[in-house]
């Protein structure tokens, strides 16, 4: 193992006499390497949690499954929220980002949104690096076979090779690879986790023996082409943007040589070719006939949902810095490879194009998160926590989210330290989770910034001033980190109070304002008025020069102050509705309450309430179908039973006849 | 019928009223609802009930066993009843005393006695009604006038529920068009649409400005159109007053109205109620705009609908009466002037011109003959209820609360298109839209949740 700079806590392999052993031992065991599982490792790590991480290939960790991009809408935001909170997706994306993007920008502020298409062989290699550096954290290769159960508790793992590892706390980030199966058309089917890694099978089996209920998903991608065989004259270059937006708030990484992406379009010969071929299809052949995300339709659904619709985009994006190879993103597919090598020959500039790999769809096992508590774990199996696509997700940032904060609950209960829950008006990390146990999932999931109520204020910009105390309260940042974290809150600070007494005059400010089409201003007058314009950016106005001479210039900053001045009412207002809700959220419910013997609430009602069992008035409230009558009936049926008052029992007047 | 606010709910127990007036009647029926009907049954020797099926039964005093009377018993078991409990219908004889035996009886066995509404309540609570049918019920049952009990079935049945259903998932649309520019950036439809949005919202606020339009004469349907009769002394008011009340023979209650300084009658004309006031025999008392000499019921004047002003035929206005026109006719009410006593006029002379440009509206009658009754009534409807004769079949908004939540919702949709205007950002302006979205979920008692993603995803083309 290699040795990095020290974590938070010192810990040693060694023995007395400096032999190595191996140790069995463990606070946290995180099953799988994926993106839930590599966070969770490291969350737990960087708590001090002696953690091992355990997964079939070592060299796949952080392994892109699917397209080689971070970020995007909801998703970017949700990013820079685990690296904030220590975690290791925003260091890895700005190592090796190969073109940058903030979607939105035509839009506020507030649904800005970062985009990184990133060399899918290196992104790996940046995540086991920042593994690699925490000291209590190790890591080891073998596949789970099973549970270590004791008296109902989960003590630890059983891997392949026969080796037994012991924690007080288990992760399961098991991805796609339970009873994982590969649909390539109708008649070739392979059982694998992922295209050539082989499926979780025992695993599976085991954890249906303990009683967990799983049902299936599916998913899919898109064929991969060689780029050397590709008639770029046909497709729409788009660069990435030079500017030096980032990720991670803890360093500025140089980042790798920029590469395009094309933007090209599949017309109506490649949906005949489709249409043609649906009976050979997986998807509509017959041979899945599980759910699959609607956003991310197949080439299939497309052509089926929106026969009309004379087009489909597509994009060419980059794999990697030193290949050729593109991924198709926007042809995902489970028809066989023959069909899929016609189809892409009827795209526009492919017509002579090489398939490197095809495209194909995978089902596998998820478990319903709606019987998780808030913090990932199992209720009904103490000592072990889901994370990532197993509890319905979908999306790298998804499962990376889900894996911190499996990871840092793990920890906290293992140090007997009060569990975190994030707060929907906190991050979009507390949404996710809140959504997957509150609402579960019908489909796999993903993050939208429509799903949080409190948008405005879940920005991509004010990532680290939302989670930043956080996460040092927690134990989880570095020396250097917690630094580096104050700076940056002084720096908001000074900004915040520059912006309040800073005015401008009309010769600092003018010649800006007129090139973007504003209106000059004919006296002095406060910045902040100047800021409540619609056009004028704080931080264009700024990188124009002129009236920032000498103040330090942080992009997430600026930002976050210029969205509290332009649109304060706005915010004030979700800021008053996430106060009034919380108080909701203050009121538990008890944990034992037998909701199904709730008379007075309508059998449905009962039932959500009995399969969600909610934490809090507040989880009661958002389970979907629950009335505001009925919460109010919750609420009389919690008060008459903490009064001790018996159900159905009549109080009084005993009936001495005539009573059968 | 008490306030249907889910507030305060008492501990759920089993609860029981008679459902039928008081008074002498064939039969009445005792209804009882909760967890414990079918025990409270039992008690009572019901012990053979079968779902909604009508069985006759000697009840008994569940103390002694005594027989109390022979009912016929229907058990509607939870969900499926009223109030969505175990409910249980007693039809007993009727009568002052059997009933109230009847249901000592009940509330013997364990149940206890209801309060006012709260049957309707627990159907509310329950789900098996939302918010506007909870109130159309309470309307049905206190409706004095064929024409609200009319919009208040229309609104039992769910056709106001419908309605503002229909605005709510159009209003979700639109903020599914906004959702999917704001969260799928790079799909193939290109930047958002606006005149889409723009034609949306043009046809929600005609929506609800419709409905607005006839709202308050939906919420005058309650209390009915006040009419207010006014004039000099023996100009014929109390005449007037006698005969529109003594046309129609329906309804006329006497209001027991907290300044006796008026009588009133609810009248209805062709099924709409009119609320008639008058100062007529109650001289002591007179509300005489003194100043003036012109006897009104002046606490009244301020907030009538319509003002009949008695003048006895063909004489010109004196200038006190003159100044009354002058001064007091505004405020959108209607000014009636009503020639009267035209029997006593000579045959065949023809009143002066009266002054008829002082009032747009004139009518000569005689309240002895019955003459001129009937164009009278006609413009009396035309004034106060040409919206929802015109419209019969309209879905109506009652009350205040109805009104304030549709006026918010209009002016929230206002805001957006403000915002737009000044050029903030989509997901800043659509906030607007979400306030309207849950004003007209408020009003069904209602509030959605994920119905905006499942719209975007089913009208969309998503791929990236």
């Amino acid at each position: 193992m290699a040795v990095g700079p020290p974590g938070p806590t010192e810990d040693s392999n060694l023995t007395t006499r400096g032999e190595v052993r191996d140790r069995m031992d463990y606070d946290v065991i995180v099953i799988g390497g994926g993106h839930a599982g590599s966070e969770a490792a490291n969350a737990a790590a960087r708590l001090g949690a002696r953690t091992l991480l355990i997964t079939s290939f070592l060299a796949r960790i952080g392994q892109m499954s699917c397209n080689p991009a971070i970020g995007g809408v909801a998703k970017g935001t949700v990013a820079r929220e685990v690296d904030a909170l220590g975690g290791l997706m925003g260091r890895a994306t700005d190592r090796t980002t190969l073109h940058f993007r903030m979607l939105n920008r035509s839009k506020g502020p507030a649904v800005w949104a970062p985009r990184a298409q990133c060399d899918r062989g290196l992104y790996p290699r940046e995540v086991r690096r920042q593994l690699e550096e925490r000291a209590s954290l190790d890591l080891f290769q073998a596949t789970v076979d099973a549970l270590l159960v004791e008296e109902g508790r989960v003590a630890g793992v059983t891997a392949s090779d026969g080796s037994r590892f012991r924690a007080r706390a288990v992760v399961l980030t098991a991805g796609t690879f339970l009873r994982g199966r590969i649909h390539l058309g109708t008649d070739r089917q392979v059982d694998a986790g992922r295209a050539g890694d082989p499926p979780s099978i025992l695993l599976a089996e085991q954890l249906a023996e303990l009683g967990m209920r799983a049902e299936r998903f599916k998913t899919g991608t898109p064929p991969r082409i060689d780029g050397r065989t590709v008639d770029f004259d046909c497709f729409h270059r788009q660069d990435g943007e030079a500017e030096g937006h980032r990720f991670s708030h803890w360093e500025q990484a140089d980042g790798l040589p920029s590469l395009p992406c094309w933007i090209g379009s599949a017309g109506p010969e490649v949906k005949e070719i489709v249409r043609d071929s649906l009976g050979l299809s997986a998807l509509y052949g017959g041979a899945i006939s599980s759910l699959g995300p609607r956003y991310c339709p197949s080439i299939e659904d497309k052509v089926v949902k929106f026969p009309d619709a004379d087009r489909h985009q597509l994009f060419l994006e980059p794999e990697g810095l030193e290949t050729s190879e593109l991924y198709v993103n926007g042809l995902s597919t489970s028809l066989p490879a023959d069909v899929q090598r016609r189809f892409l020959r009827a795209v526009p500039g492919l017509g002579s194009a090489r398939m490197t790999q095809p495209g194909y769809a995978i089902e596998y096992d998820f478990f319903s998160p709606q019987s998780l508590s808030a913090t990932l774990a199992v209720p009904e199996l103490p000592g072990l926590w889901l994370a990532g696509q197993i509890n319905g997700t979908t999306g790298y940032e998804e499962a990376a989210g889900q894996g911190v904060v499996a990871g840092i609950n793990a920890a906290l209960h293992v140090q007997e330290r009060d569990p975190w829950v994030p707060a929907r008006d906190e991050a979009f990390l507390g949404v996710l989770v809140d959504d997957l146990i509150t609402r579960g999932v019908d489909e796999p999931y993903r993050l939208f910034t429509s799903r949080a109520e409190f948008r405005l204020i879940l920005r991509q910009d004010n990532c680290l001033t939302r989670l930043g105390p956080v996460a040092e309260r927690l134990g989880l940042l570095t020396d250097e980190e917690s630094r580096h974290l104050d700076e940056h809150l002084r720096l908001v600070e000074r900004t915040r109070e520059w912006v309040d007494e800073a005015r401008v005059r009309p010769e600092q400010v003018n010649d800006w304002l007129r090139a973007r089409g504003g209106s000059p201003i004919l006296e002095p007058q406060p910045l902040q008025r100047l800021l409540r314009r619609p056009e004028v950016g704080l931080e264009a106005m700024l990188a124009a020069g002129g009236p920032l001479e000498g103040v330090a210039f942080d992009s997430d900053a600026c930002t976050t102050v210029e969205m509290e001045t332009k649109y304060a009412g706005y915010i004030e207002r979700d800021r008053a509705r996430a106060d009034s809700l919380r108080r909701r959220d203050q009121q538990p419910l008890p944990p034992d309450a037998e909701y199904l013997d709730f008379g007075s609430l309508s059998w449905e009602a009962r039932h959500k309430l009995e399969r969600v069992r909610p934490e809090n008035l507040g989880q009661a409230a958002r389970i979907p179908g629950i009335s505001p009558a009925d919460l109010q009936n919750l609420l009389v049926e919690i008060r008459k039973r903490s009064r001790g008052v018996v159900a159905r029992e009549t109080p009084g007047k005993p009936s001495p006849s005539g009573d059968a | 019928m008490k306030a249907l606010r889910p507030e305060a709910d008492p501990v759920q127990e089993t609860i029981a009223a008679i459902a039928t007036a008081p008074g002498r009647g064939a039969i009445a029926v005792v209804r009882v609802s909760g967890p414990d009907t079918v025990q409270v049954a039992r008690r009572l020797g019901l012990t053979d009930l079968s779902p909604r099926t009508a069985l006759l039964r000697r009840l008994e005093h569940p103390e002694g066993g005594q027989p109390v009377d022979r009912v016929l018993a229907i058990l509607f078991p939870a969900p499926a009843s009223y109030t969505g409990e175990d409910l249980l219908e007693i039809s007993s004889h009727g009568g002052t005393l059997l009933p109230q035996l009847v249901l000592d009886a009940v509330l013997a066995a364990g149940a206890r006695l209801a309060e006012p509404g709260e049957f309707t309540r627990r159907a509310y609570l329950n789900g098996r009604i939302d918010l506007l049918q909870a109130e159309a019920t309470a309307d049905l049952i206190e409706a004095a006038s064929p024409a609200l009990a009319g919009a208040a079935l229309h609104q039992l049945e769910r056709g106001l529920s419908r309605r503002i259903e229909s605005l709510r998932e159009r209003m979700i649309e639109v903020q599914a068009l906004l959702a999917y520019d704001i969260d799928f950036p790079e799909e193939d439809d290109g930047p958002l649409d606006r005149t889409r949005v723009d034609e949306a919202l043009a046809a929600l606020r005609d929506d609800l400005d419709t409905l607005l339009a006839l709202a308050p004469e939906g919420e005058m349907l309650r209390e009915g159109a006040l009419t207010v009769i006014a004039g000099r002394p023996n100009a014929g008011k109390s005449s007037l007053f006698n005969s529109l009340v003594g046309f129609e023979r329906a309804i006329v209650t006497e209001h027991p109205g907290t300044t006796r300084d008026a009588i009133e009658a609810v009248v209805g004309v062709e099924g709409y109620p009119f609320r008639l006031v008058d100062t007529a025999g109650l001289r002591e008392a007179s509300g005489a705009v003194e100043e003036i000499g012109i006897e009104v019921a002046r606490s009244y004047l301020g907030r009538a609908d319509i003002v009949l002003f008695c003048v006895e035929s063909g004489r010109s206005l004196e200038p006190d009466e003159i100044a009354f026109l002058d001064e007091w006719p505004s405020n959108g009410r209607t000014t009636i002037l009503v020639r009267t006593k035209a029997d006593l006029r000579p045959a065949g002379e023809l009143g002066p011109p009266a002054d008829g440009d002082r009032c747009a509206l004139q009518v000569e009658l005689s309240a002895e003959q019955g003459e001129g009754i009937g164009k009278l009534r006609t413009m009396m409807l035309d004034a106060a209820w040409s919206g929802l004769r015109a419209r019969p079949e309209a879905p109506l908004v009652t009350r205040r609360r109805h009104i304030r939540a549709l006026e918010s919702a209009r002016s929230s949709i206002d805001e957006f298109s403000a915002a737009c205007e000044a050029s903030l950002p989509p997901e800043i302006a659509v906030t607007h839209l979400q306030d309207a979205t849950v004003r007209l979920e408020e009003l069904l008692g209602s509030v959605s949740t994920e119905d905006l993603l499942d719209r975007v995803f089913s009208s969309f083309c998503v791929g990236k």
